[in-house]
């Protein structure tokens, strides 16, 4: 569309006289049919390179500041690392955090005996990992969560935390430790790739009992 | 370098959070001059220290001061009205009222104390913008205008108890609201139609809440005669999520989530423009890298915000193409999004302060290959498009509205600038250093449908320019985040190691940001015209009042005159290009 400049800073759009030929109608029919053409043999021809991610056959690729579903994780010697300290839950802006103290009887250290994430109420904003002071809470990089019961939807300690030298490396959300120089992929569609990165590795999914049923 | 540059011990040397000044802004010498020189010619008292010229004025002159001011003064267009609670006072109620003056690019606020159970004279003879913003003022907290026409509940269910924005209101209180206490809604006849005989029979039909043409959860009465409708009323709330109390029961940090929702198609924008409000409150200068990010973000927030507009509106047409060529960039713009922050909608991506990480590396590199492709697909719908006559035919002429209307009803953005008014808050009152880009607001003339579609496809190729000097100015170096421990959490690395930067982490999550005593407004351009944030500090943790000015609020309250006349097909159109967002529209 032609502009026109009214004063500085400010431009006025000006719509174009339609001519006679597009009155007629059948022309811009014409005109617009060769746009879609275009683009059904540009298409065509690349065929790979369609926008089009066949779910759930191929999936696509998020960065790995995604910020999907929460983990909990372990200390060499096994023990949670969660000391129980109710900052996440405090941070939780959805309130979505429940936990439970206990007392080692042994070191004398707190650790949850109860950590519940409502995931029905949670909105995923990442708070609770920024708000951890033991490393303890991250993020996943999984988004399929879909359950069928409300029930279901409270994961406990059970389904968060993972086992000891649990990879992290493709996880989500985690803390930056300040540095930032970590691996990121910008404009990480991923479309086109037929593979995603498993959040964590498939043959020791940490929490089958999630989407099992418990 | 890391988010908090060294500070091993204690190197900040800031004003510790406690014990601190009232909230004074920079200009407040100017700006309190500026309010007595129009006290004076209104005749009214002023406030000082505020940020904006405020007028303290009698519930009995209001009508007559908000004439002097339209008529005298210009103040002609009609921002913002609303409450704050203050319940220890003899009167508990402030009522806030703002005005914008196109003419001289100023402010005014004024202030009426009223007590409980104090009517108050209507606004609306003046600015029949104000309508709904009474309405939601009257819902909220149950005070009266004297003369407004249909002084309902606006956002609240009818069979509601309470005022849920007063203090003493509690907040987890649950009221079981059904169908049955609804009162059926008949729409007022146009005057124009009433007397007018025809062969039909006049229809009472619903449109929404749940339609797929009314794109959120929005109801549309109409009273059909034939084909034209002769009679509309909006009725709205269906997605009312008690934003501003939810805000004062958590904290400032905690409530940036709570933002994403409001006008979740540009969800950054809203980020935005809560934390450089209350920044504004802490005076806190953001480093320049995150005030670059948030700019180049923001600008591809209102590409997107544009794109689904356009294309939806298109799709109630039956162009459904242009949907699939305009949604395949926004997909990519959520990539960027995503790479950034890790969520595609819901970004929540900056903090008070700065931003929630850095950017990732190749960050320039994918906002210049988005710059790059976007063209490409604007142009396309241009083609198919804009010299169609069918979409000519559904658009020229449909839902006009003329630019006195536009303003007195309090619109703003690009449903206004296609009325031919070239207002832009990145313009009148530049933020993030928008000045210094080069770039022109697109105006159209007409103000219908047609109008509204061609300010949006300029607006883009004009944030395309904004992007593009963007990208070759790069990325400056530096953190993102200010160096200040009672606003920024510390590293994680810090946390770990460092005991003062554990104490530090912990006060700050615990007792939250704790900003001056005071109260500040501070405005963007979001992708529906200006988005206000209107805070109330009493010093503690959470905010005492968050005011949200949702631009889509002014908008939807002239859609039923806009549509009277009109057809139902008409009716769609116009919807569509009004880019109503349920989001913010019901807060």
């Amino acid at each position: 569309m032609p502009i026109e400049r009214v004063k500085p800073g400010v431009v006025r759009v000006v719509p174009r006289k339609l001519t006679v030929a597009e009155r007629l109608y059948i022309p811009k029919v014409l005109a617009g049919m060769f746009v879609t053409l275009r683009h059904l043999i540009h298409n065509l021809l690349h065929y790979k390179k369609l926008p089009i991610i066949s779910y759930p056959e191929v999936k696509r690729i998020y960065s790995e500041r995604f910020r999907g579903r929460h983990i909990l994780t372990t200390r060499e010697d096994g023990t949670t690392r969660c000391v129980a300290c109710y900052m996440c839950s405090t941070a939780c802006p959805a309130e979505c955090i429940t936990i439970e103290a206990g007392e080692d009887e042994r070191t004398r250290e707190k650790f949850p005996v109860r950590y519940d994430i409502d995931l029905l109420r949670c909105v995923f904003c990442g708070y609770c990992v920024d708000a951890c002071p033991e490393d303890a809470i991250y993020m996943t990089r999984d988004y399929e969560m879909a359950i069928d019961t409300r029930a279901r939807a409270v994961v406990g300690l059970r389904d968060l935390v993972v086992p000891p030298n649990f990879p992290i490396e493709p996880m989500g959300w985690r803390p930056y430790y300040g540095s930032l120089e970590k691996k990121g992929t910008a404009g990480g569609t991923g479309i086109g790739q037929p593979i995603r990165q498993a959040p964590y590795p498939d043959e020791a999914p940490p929490n089958p009992d999630l989407y099992r049923g418990a | 370098m890391s988010t908090l540059t060294k500070y091993s011990a204690i190197p900040y040397t800031g004003p510790a959070p406690t014990n601190r000044e009232p909230y004074l802004p920079t200009d407040a010498a100017k700006l309190d001059a500026r309010g007595a020189e129009i006290a004076g010619r209104v005749g009214a008292e002023r406030e000082r220290g505020q940020d904006l010229p405020t007028l303290i004025v009698s519930k009995e002159r209001i009508v007559e001061t908000l004439r002097t001011l339209k008529d005298d003064l210009q103040f002609t267009l009609p921002l913002d009205l609303w409450g704050v609670d203050y319940p220890e006072r003899e009167k508990r109620f402030d009522l806030l009222y703002q005005l914008y003056s196109l003419a001289n690019n100023e402010r005014v606020r004024l202030k009426v104390r009223v007590g409980e159970d104090e009517p108050v004279d209507s606004s609306l003879p003046v600015f029949k913008g104000f309508d709904w913003f009474e309405r939601e003022v009257f819902d909220m907290y149950g005070v009266r205008f004297a003369g407004h026409p249909n002084l309902r509940r606006i956002l609240t269910h009818e069979a509601f108890q309470g005022h849920p924005l007063r203090k003493d209101y509690d907040p987890a209180q649950r009221w079981l609201c059904t169908e049955k206490d609804v009162a059926k809604i008949i729409p007022k006849i146009d005057p124009r139609f009433e007397n007018v005989d025809t062969d039909f029979e006049r229809v009472t039909l619903n449109l929404g809440p749940s339609h797929p043409a009314t794109h959120g959860t929005l109801r549309v009465v109409v009273t059909l005669d034939g084909e034209t409708i002769i009679g509309a009323e909006q009725e709205i709330g269906y997605l009312h999520r008690c934003f501003e109390k939810s805000c004062e029961t958590h904290t400032y940090q905690q409530a940036i989530p709570f933002t994403d929702r409001l006008n979740y198609m540009s969800a950054i924008i809203n980020n935005v423009g809560y934390c450089m409000t209350v920044e504004k409150l802490l005076g806190l200068e953001v480093p320049q890298r995150a005030q670059y990010v948030r700019l180049v973000l923001s600008e591809f927030m209102r590409i997107a915000d544009h794109l689904v507009c356009i294309g939806t509106n298109l799709v109630d047409m039956g162009a459904l193409t242009n949907f699939w060529y305009l949604f395949q960039p926004r997909e990519e713009i959520y990539g960027l999004i995503e790479a950034c922050c890790g969520a595609r909608l819901l970004p929540s991506y900056t903090r008070i302060g700065g931003l929630a990480v850095d950017v990732p590396p190749d960050f320039l590199q994918q906002s210049q290959r988005l710059v790059n492709m976007l063209p490409k697909y604007i142009d396309d719908v241009e083609k198919l498009v804009d010299r169609n006559k069918i979409f000519l035919d559904r658009t020229v002429g449909v839902a006009p509205i003329s630019p006195q209307d536009a303003i007195d009803f309090g619109f703003t953005g690009p449903c206004l600038r296609a009325c031919g008014v070239p207002f832009d808050v990145r313009k009148t009152n530049p933020y993030l250093g928008y000045e210094t880009y080069d770039w022109d607001v697109p105006i159209a003339e007409g103000g219908d449908t047609y109008a509204r579609y061609l300010v949006r496809m300029e607006e883009m190729r004009q944030s395309l320019r904004i992007l593009q000097q963007a990208i070759d100015r790069g990325l400056p170096p530096g953190p993102v985040m200010v160096d200040n421990p009672y606003v920024a959490l510390p590293p994680k690395e810090r946390v770990y190691n460092e005991m003062e930067s554990l104490i530090y982490h912990f006060k700050l999550i615990m007792h939250g940001i704790q900003p001056p005593v005071g109260e500040t407004y501070f405005q963007v351009e979001g992708g529906n015209g200006e988005l206000g944030f209107y805070i109330v500090s009493d010093g503690s943790k959470n905010p005492y009042r968050v005011r949200c000015r949702p631009p889509c609020f002014a908008i939807y309250q002239a859609y039923g005159r806009m549509i009277t006349g009109q057809t139902i097909p008409d009716a769609i159109a116009a919807l569509g290009s009004l880019n109503i967002i349920a989001g913010e529209l019901d807060h």
